[in-house]
């Protein structure tokens, strides 16, 4: 199969379902040609939609935020991006108040069918205020799909998946992984929100982890798999509202130790939600304490040497792992 | 070169054992055959002798816990060393170790030190739930790691269980593995004393739920006319005591009555080993004594062989033995059948739990004046109440009844008996 980017899965996504429904509409700063977006996934977009589709907008999250909500009340399908997930604030009211709430106030009379794409995660010596993982407060809030793909595969077809969904979706994509290459069909398939896929099959340890780090996991997987004889299974959740809780419990019960990975800050984050729900699920099916690789307690640092000390890397869930299968 | 010192085995099935007293302190010259140390195992406290030599040094912390068998480190109870020598390095904890601990276990009563509680692991959620299911009380698992329990240590458990059931010839095989409790594993916590369980306790709620949930039983019940019985008692009693011997007990009348019964009803004697039924070649009665720490049931061997005196010599010594602490494990395993009195205390009929891997066992309850028909006529007669237990897998109703029967008959006709 061909190989495509992460960046070239979604721009391929937006475009033929831009093709198949008039009602798909982009807006978002510096997306019109020749820039096509800060992460190049809208290129050329704008030359073959032109600028009724394909709206180019001031430096206003709240605006754009508020805009597509109007529009998707009134029928149409937005596809928004906010360029850094950290200006996902500027819109909050918008995302929280607005957008999350329409469907339930108007007694399922009306729906937001938004998706808001944004990048999400460090790595790229962008500072604390462009590097953020904000997933909990979006999966904290009823009435948002939250999605975080990690390959260019679940990126194509969760988008499309998205794009078709009746309710708001707030679709991180990592800013590191925009270029991280894989197999894509060229035809036209949905992956269903609230699926979740066993990326790595293993029996002593289930891994849980999205978005970039499940690519960090697979990695320290093989490391231990060739190191320790520890065969260590990754599931990767893609959407992490709603979530796929009977696919992390049946790995758990069929290797009683977890590790979860993120690159979130740990207290509140999305990963201790799956914690919890493990607890709930299978706790007597735990042959130890759940182990967490998260990022350390600090907003995230500009110098490149700290902020990847910062944020987990491959030897940091590789030591999660021994201590898990020992712990 | 230093002797390890390592917990012994001192039983067959003894998997770990927990040091209540110390008869020597750290530095002591220890010469071959010394007693050491008193380990409480299954059912015992037994001395344990040295098997060598030397300077004894401690390894700390010892005392109070269960410690697995023979494992260096784990299991290290400490060194015997040769003039001039220092414990190995291995052993080096030990040598740093502060010497009161093991200097106050020692000047400590045997009975506060049992009190002492034993070192409690903690246990994975997996651990928990796999004992669980396997039967295993996680008070007698000691993890690999000397820390938590985890499912492999609960899983080495029940292998050592298995093999420890296999080597025993007698043995029963459970048919199903033992159900799981209804009880919630984790249950809000109970209000009162918690009082934490010896090792007799210990063994004692396993095996009596091991006999519980894994026999088939069976209680019948008569009663005796024990007028006969008793007065040739008395008459015995005040020729004995005048000769300076010792008086034969109900019990042991009984013990030795049972034993010939069991001689014409060997399918009674008998225990499950798998899908063969063994009938035991020799006759031990087990006799059941309440202890001030536990029910202990030590073992007359071979009583159809011995005499009423010889066993009422006997079965006085192991009473007393059991409730000094001091009986053997020798003293406590073989049986092929037990009876147990509750005479004593009032009870007329009762149930006994079978005592595993034997198939039965024979509740013996008061004797008392009752009006009775005797020679046609209503008259006071001394009665005892026999009740018989028995796992219906290996024995039938019928044969039960007529053993049960036969004992009454004994009872009720000493002589037929007493002139063998």
């Amino acid at each position: 199969m061909r190989q495509l980017m992460v960046r070239d899965a979604i721009k391929e996504a937006i475009k033929s379902e831009m093709r198949r429904d008039p009602r798909v509409f982009l807006l978002g700063e510096d997306i019109i040609d020749p820039w096509g977006g800060s992460w190049k996934t809208m290129e050329g977009c704008y030359t073959e939609f032109g600028p009724e589709r394909v709206r180019e907008t001031p430096i206003s999250e709240e605006a754009i935020v508020g805009a597509a909500v109007g529009a998707a009340l009134c029928g149409m399908r937005p596809v928004a991006e906010i360029m850094f997930s950290d200006f996902t604030t500027r819109a909050m009211d918008q995302i929280v108040n607005q957008a999350a709430k329409f469907r339930y106030m108007t007694g399922g009379q009306a729906s937001v069918p938004l998706v808001i794409r944004t990048a999400h995660g460090a790595g790229r010596a962008a500072a604390a205020q462009h590097s953020q993982s904000p997933e909990a407060w979006f999966v904290h809030t009823p009435g948002l799909k939250v999605v975080a793909p990690a390959t260019p595969y679940d990126a194509k077809g969760l988008l499309l998946a998205s794009i078709r969904d009746q309710d708001p979706v707030i679709f991180l994509e990592h800013k590191m992984n925009f270029t991280t290459e894989g197999p894509v069909p060229e035809e036209d398939y949905v992956v269903p929100l609230g699926k979740a896929d066993v990326k790595r099959q293993g029996k002593d340890l289930t891994i849980v982890a999205h978005s970039r780090q499940v690519l960090r996991a697979l990695e320290a997987a093989e490391q231990v798999a060739k190191e320790d004889g520890i065969e260590a299974e990754v599931v990767d959740p893609r959407t992490l509202f709603p979530l796929d809780v009977r696919t992390i419990v049946d790995s758990v019960k069929k290797t009683n130790r977890v590790v979860l990975v993120t690159e979130e800050v740990q207290r509140g984050s999305f990963a201790e939600h799956v914690a919890s729900k493990i607890m709930e699920k299978c706790f007597y099916d735990l042959d130890g304490p759940i182990i967490f690789v998260a990022a350390k307690n600090t907003p995230i640092p500009f110098a490149p040497v700290m902020e990847n000390f910062v944020i987990p890397d491959v030897p940091d869930i590789v030591a999660g792992i021994r201590q898990a299968m020992k712990a | 070169m230093a002797f390890k010192l390592t917990m012994p085995q001192l039983g067959l099935t003894m998997k770990v054992g927990t040091i209540v007293e110390w008869y020597k302190k750290d530095g002591d010259p220890i010469k071959s055959g010394d007693a050491v140390f008193a380990v409480e195992t299954d059912k015992a406290v037994q001395d344990y002798e040295s098997p060598s030599s030397g300077t004894l040094k401690l390894a700390p912390d010892v005392v109070g816990k269960p410690l697995p068998l023979g494992i260096p480190v784990e299991g290290m109870i400490g060194y015997l060393l040769e003039p001039g020598e220092a414990a190995p390095a291995e052993g080096q904890a030990a040598a740093d170790a502060p010497e009161p601990v093991a200097v106050a276990a020692a000047s400590a009563s045997t009975a506060s030190a049992v009190a002492a509680p034993q070192k409690v692991y903690k246990s994975s959620p997996l651990a928990r739930k796999v004992a669980q299911l396997a039967g295993i009380d996680l008070a007698t698992v000691v993890p690999e790691d000397g820390e938590k329990i985890h499912r492999k240590d609960v899983e080495a458990a029940v292998a050592a269980r298995d093999a420890a059931k296999a080597t025993v010839p007698a043995a029963p095989r459970p048919v199903a593995p033992a159900p799981a409790p209804s009880a919630p594993a984790v249950t809000a916590p109970l209000a009162g004393k918690a009082v934490p369980m010896s090792q007799v306790r210990r063994v004692i709620a396993q095996r009596m739920a091991e006999a519980s949930q894994t026999t088939a039983a069976v209680t019948v019940t008569t009663e005796a006319d024990a007028t006969v019985l008793v007065e040739f008692r008395e008459q015995a009693k005040a020729s004995l005591q005048a000769a300076g011997l010792p008086v034969p007990s109900y019990t042991d009348m009984i013990v030795k009555l049972t034993a010939l019964a069991l001689q014409e009803h060997p399918g009674v004697n008998a225990a499950l080993a798998g899908d063969e039924i063994i009938e035991m070649q020799d006759i031990h009665v087990a006799v059941a004594v309440d202890t001030d720490y536990g029910l202990l049931v030590p073992v007359i061997r071979d009583v159809p062989h011995k005499t009423l005196q010889q066993i009422a010599v006997e079965a006085k010594t192991l009473a007393e033995k059991a409730r000094e602490r001091k009986v053997g494990p020798d003293e406590l395993q073989g049986g092929t059948f037990t009876v147990t009195n509750l005479g004593n205390y009032g009870v007329d009929a009762f149930t006994p739990i079978i005592n595993l891997p034997q198939c039965a066992i024979l509740g013996v309850g008061r004797i008392v004046g009752k009006p009775a028909e005797y020679k046609g006529e209503i008259a006071l007669r001394k009665m005892l109440t026999l009740s018989l237990t028995f796992d219906h897998r290996v024995v039938d109703g019928g044969p039960a009844a007529r053993f049960l029967n036969r004992i009454r008959q004994y009872v009720e006709d000493p002589y037929l008996w007493l002139t063998r």
